[in-house]
């Protein structure tokens, strides 16, 4: 074959394979690439706590492009149930799961990391004090010495003798532990007692009196549900006059500080739980050598005064959503 | 260097063939067209396409800006409906009911956008609200900002931006986000005239709503409100703003007027286009970003390059089809005529277009006109030389012949048998050389050989009158030389030099060889010439034959020159009264089998070895 003739039918061959190429891209743009999918498995989904994640969950899958399921689930959320939640959600198609972490769900956790990208939620449960699974979280611990603090500043800084009583959870998660720890070891210091600690029962409900525990000066509610519930008991006047300090992060919470039933409240920026841990697990998914990193979102802790102002209401924009 | 290197790349690139040549040309004035056609094309699009987004969200946010207007408007109706048939018509204290009623049917009315309406006293107690609630304990009315700016600007109706309706307790533990239309109002409690604020606190959910509706483009354009001092109002991401994830030059945007801006926010070059909500001064913000507007033409640009793709394979395929129809009548004209100068005898390629045709039909005739030239002149040569040997042979062989027998006859007539014998055996060596096996080319040795036993025979015949020294340097007896060229100049120095000298006459043959070329010469102590006469020798009008055999030094000179070239023959140098030297000059070419053929074949002994005669004198 003569040198012209193989310039040319390389040149028409070239040209064709580029016009393939082009025929093809045009195509997949019309067609648009694939969102990744990922899915969101919380306790009791539904309750209004989960308002202000859910929010920054939603306003994060908007800025990263991606396709967000937030799984519902019951109160009562297990770690067989949670494990087959997740499978199902694999099995559906998602790219990544973002989890709030059960007691006990660690070493599920760990096994299911090796299948695709997990995102914790809420703490990150350590083994030898190391954890291998990326969480956005609060800071637990400062949380409740936090909550401590304000008790101090309430009482001049002097807490002798003073009783106290802790509300919580039964199914209480690590993130509750530490910032009951973070509350023991700070009001201890200050001279305070803790005379009774309550928490729900084997059905997840609280006690239906609570003029039964010896009388304290204060109580402390480390979480959503336990805060909600003391300023239940403190609106119903069953807390026998005691002032409630607390953790929560729902509307519910709001309205008891509002109310002048709860005196404090430290209020974890939840928001950005969701934001954040959608950011990183798509940015994993997104980027080839991008690794999840853990991040520690703030807290704010308001008063009954406070509550209103600019940015007071902004988080209570993000928990009415 | 370097440039030269680049220089000689340049060279190598530069087309040679007539049909690469075209493909270049066309391909490259292809190629040109096509790119400035779709960047032409790409830019006028992408102009349009972009300008077409721009309208489009100018007139999208048109209608979201009246479609504001008209909720706003409808809040301030329910407002004025408020003011001027409930509160201004009616005692607060002694018509509640009625005036509950009437504030009733206004919430009802609206009630999907509406959260609340509440009037309060100058002390900021709270004289009626729809829907009925339950007021919270001491929500500090007066501290919050829509009171405040209604007591300030009594004579308007303010707007504020959203926030959390802090008023009442409906019990179900949720917060709402309001936006506040406030006024200063005229009641009338118990008789008592007294100032008031008028409040009508608008569900946010139905600005966001409408706001959402146009915030749905996936391509990072986006919408947003906000008011004249640029306090977002809503943003799609509002608590990222204020989180500080992102930020928005809300500030800077709400001072603009109504129209289109290119602005620079954060390193990212975007379209602002601003348009300002009616009496509340709020700014409608439609932000699109260059990525935004460059995604709309993506499309386009891989249209464009589709077609240009298209358009360049169209085009080689026309380029080599035209560059094969023009080039190939040349090619094959070209490859005949390549042939024929390889020494072969092609027919010569006549076709393709008239001009190449009658290219072909030109240079066909005239190879054929050479070669018809060719053949005559070859012709012509060799009979013009063969005729000149012939004729000078011939006029050499009966002149001798009947000199050297009429000399024979007188010794054997006179008894002189010895003389006779010799004078014959030296006529036998005379035309054994004379004939040579019919060789025109001889050595050196022979031709003095043959003008020695010449010299004999003349010596018998003249009685010894004369004598003749021969002189030869041996060197060159081993030259080349043609034959019976020493003969006539011999003669002609008997006849015309010492014939009738009284004994005293002497012929001296002498030969050397000077640079290459080999010198022999005839010398004689006659009577010579005058310069006039011996000029006249070589041109063949000298004197007339008195003796001899009548051929002349014209036809040796002659001889030589046809042989060995214009630059050798004979020399004469004679004076009047002191003798004549004829000299011989030919190149010394070593008698060998192979020159001596050569030579007879005509070909010249030159510097670069040897020439056709033909051509030599064709040249000449």
């Amino acid at each position: 074959m003569k040198k012209g003739s193989k310039i040319f039918i390389i040149t028409e061959a070239v040209l064709a394979v580029l016009v393939c190429l082009v025929a093809i891209t045009m195509l997949w743009e019309r067609r648009g690439r694939n969102l990744d999918q990922l899915s969101v498995i919380v306790a009791d989904s539904d309750d209004t706590q989960w308002s202000a994640f859910k929010y920054g969950l939603r306003m994060a899958a908007e800025d990263n492009g991606v396709e967000l399921f937030f799984v519902s689930t019951g109160e009562e959320l297990t770690v067989e149930e949670q494990q087959r939640l997740i499978q199902t959600e694999i099995d559906n198609g998602a790219d990544s799961v973002i989890v709030q972490p059960l007691p006990g769900a660690e070493e599920m956790l760990l096994k299911l990391e090796r299948k695709l990208p997990v995102m914790l939620i809420g703490y990150a449960p350590e083994e030898d004090g190391v954890s291998d699974l990326p969480a956005v979280a609060p800071d637990n611990y400062g949380m409740g010495t936090a909550l401590a603090e304000e008790l101090l500043e309430d009482n001049g800084g002097n807490l002798e003798g003073k009783k106290l009583g802790i509300l919580l959870e039964s199914t209480a998660s690590q993130a509750v532990l530490d910032r009951k720890q973070g509350f023991q070891d700070t009001v201890k210091k200050a001279g305070a007692s803790v005379i009774w600690s309550v928490e729900t029962g084997a059905s997840g409900e609280w006690p239906a009196d609570m003029t039964a525990q010896p009388e304290a000066d204060c109580v402390a509610a480390l979480d959503d549900a336990s805060l909600t519930a003391a300023g239940a008991y403190s609106s119903s006047n069953d807390l026998q006059g005691a002032r409630v300090y607390g953790i929560g992060h729902s509307t519910e919470a709001a309205y008891y500080l509002d109310t002048g039933a709860v005196e404090c409240l430290i209020v974890p920026d939840e928001f950005n739980v969701g934001y954040q841990s959608l950011t990183e697990a798509a940015s994993q998914l997104r980027e080839l050598f991008y690794r999840m990193r853990d991040r520690t979102v703030s807290y704010t802790a308001i008063r009954q005064e406070e509550l209103f102002t600019k940015e007071n209401q902004e988080i209570l924009f993000t928990m009415s959503q | 260097m370097g440039r030269d290197k680049k220089l000689s790349c340049l060279e190598r690139l530069r087309p040679s063939g007539i049909q690469s040549t075209i493909i270049a040309a066309f391909t490259v004035i292809s190629v040109s067209i096509m790119l400035i056609l779709g960047i032409v094309l790409y830019i006028r699009f992408s102009t349009i396409s972009r300008e077409a987004m721009v309208q489009s969200t100018g007139m999208l946010m048109e209608q979201t800006g009246e479609t504001l207007e008209d909720y706003l408007v409808s809040m301030r109706q329910i407002s004025d409906a408020a003011y001027y048939n409930v509160i201004k018509e009616n005692d607060l204290s002694a018509r509640d009911q009625e005036i509950q009623t009437k504030m009733n049917l206004l919430y009802e009315a609206n009630r999907d956008n509406l959260q609340s309406i509440a009037i309060y006293n100058d002390y900021g107690s709270l004289m009626a609200a729809e829907p009925v609630a339950a007021q919270k304990e001491a929500p500090g009315v007066v501290e919050q900002d829509w009171y405040k700016q209604a007591m300030e600007e009594m004579e308007n109706m303010h707007f504020s931006t959203p926030h959390i309706q802090n008023l009442f307790d409906d019990g179900t533990h949720r917060y709402y986000w309001v936006i506040s239309l406030s006024r200063a109002v005229e009641l009338t409690d118990n008789g008592v005239s007294q100032l008031g604020v008028l409040l009508v606190d608008m569900d946010y959910s139905a600005i966001s709503r409408m706001m959402n509706q146009i915030n749905t483009a996936d391509n990072g354009q986006y919408y947003y409100l906000c008011d004249s001092k640029g306090e977002i109002i809503y943003h799609p991401q509002q608590i990222q703003i204020s989180d500080g994830i992102i930020s928005e030059d809300s500030e800077a945007v709400a001072k603009y007027k109504d129209g289109v801006y290119d602005l620079t926010f954060q390193g990212e070059q975007r379209k602002v286009i601003v348009n300002t909500i009616s009496y509340t001064g709020w700014k409608l913000v439609g932000v699109l970003p260059y990525d935004a507007l460059s995604a709309g033409t993506i499309n386009i640009r891989y249209f464009i390059i589709l077609i240009i793709l298209l358009m360049a394979m169209m085009l080689a395929l026309i380029n080599r089809v035209v560059a094969l129809r023009i080039s190939s009548p040349i090619l094959k004209l070209n490859d005949s005529v390549k042939e024929y100068e390889a020494g072969e005898t092609p027919e010569i390629y006549i076709g393709g277009s008239s001009e190449i045709r009658h290219l072909g039909l030109s240079i066909q005739n005239s190879y054929e006109q050479i070669d018809t030239l060719m053949k005559k002149i070859v012709l012509e040569q060799n009979e013009r030389r063969k005729s000149e040997f012939e004729a000078l042979q011939s006029q050499i062989n009966p002149h001798f012949l009947y000199n050297a027998l009429e000399s024979i006859t007188w010794m054997v007539e006179g008894e002189r048998n010895d003389e006779a014998v010799f004078m014959i055996s030296q006529l036998a060596k005379l035309f054994r050389i004379s004939l040579s096996k019919g060789r025109t080319v001889i050595s050196i040795r022979d031709e003095l050989q043959h003008a020695q036993s010449y010299m004999n025979i003349q010596m018998i015949r003249y009685k010894n009158t004369f004598s003749v020294v021969f002189d030869i340097d041996p060197a060159v007896y081993s030259y080349c030389i043609v034959k019976l060229v020493l003969q006539p100049l011999l003669e002609n120095a008997i006849n015309y030099g010492v014939e009738g000298m009284d004994d005293s006459g002497e012929i001296r043959v002498t030969g050397r060889e000077e640079n290459g070329t080999v010198l022999l010469s005839v010398s004689d102590n006659g009577f010579g010439m005058s310069e006039e006469q011996g000029s006249l020798v070589l041109t063949g009008r000298s004197r007339s034959h008195k003796h001899g055999s009548g051929v002349g030094l014209v036809n040796v000179n002659n001889r030589i020159q046809i042989l060995f070239g214009k630059e050798y023959g004979l020399q004469i140098k004679s004076e009047p009264d002191e003798g004549t030297t004829v000299s011989i000059r030919v190149p010394a070419i070593p008698y060998t089998e192979e020159n001596r053929k050569l030579l007879e074949q005509g070909r010249i002994w030159g510097r670069e070895g040897t020439q056709d005669t033909g051509t030599q004198e064709k040249q000449g």
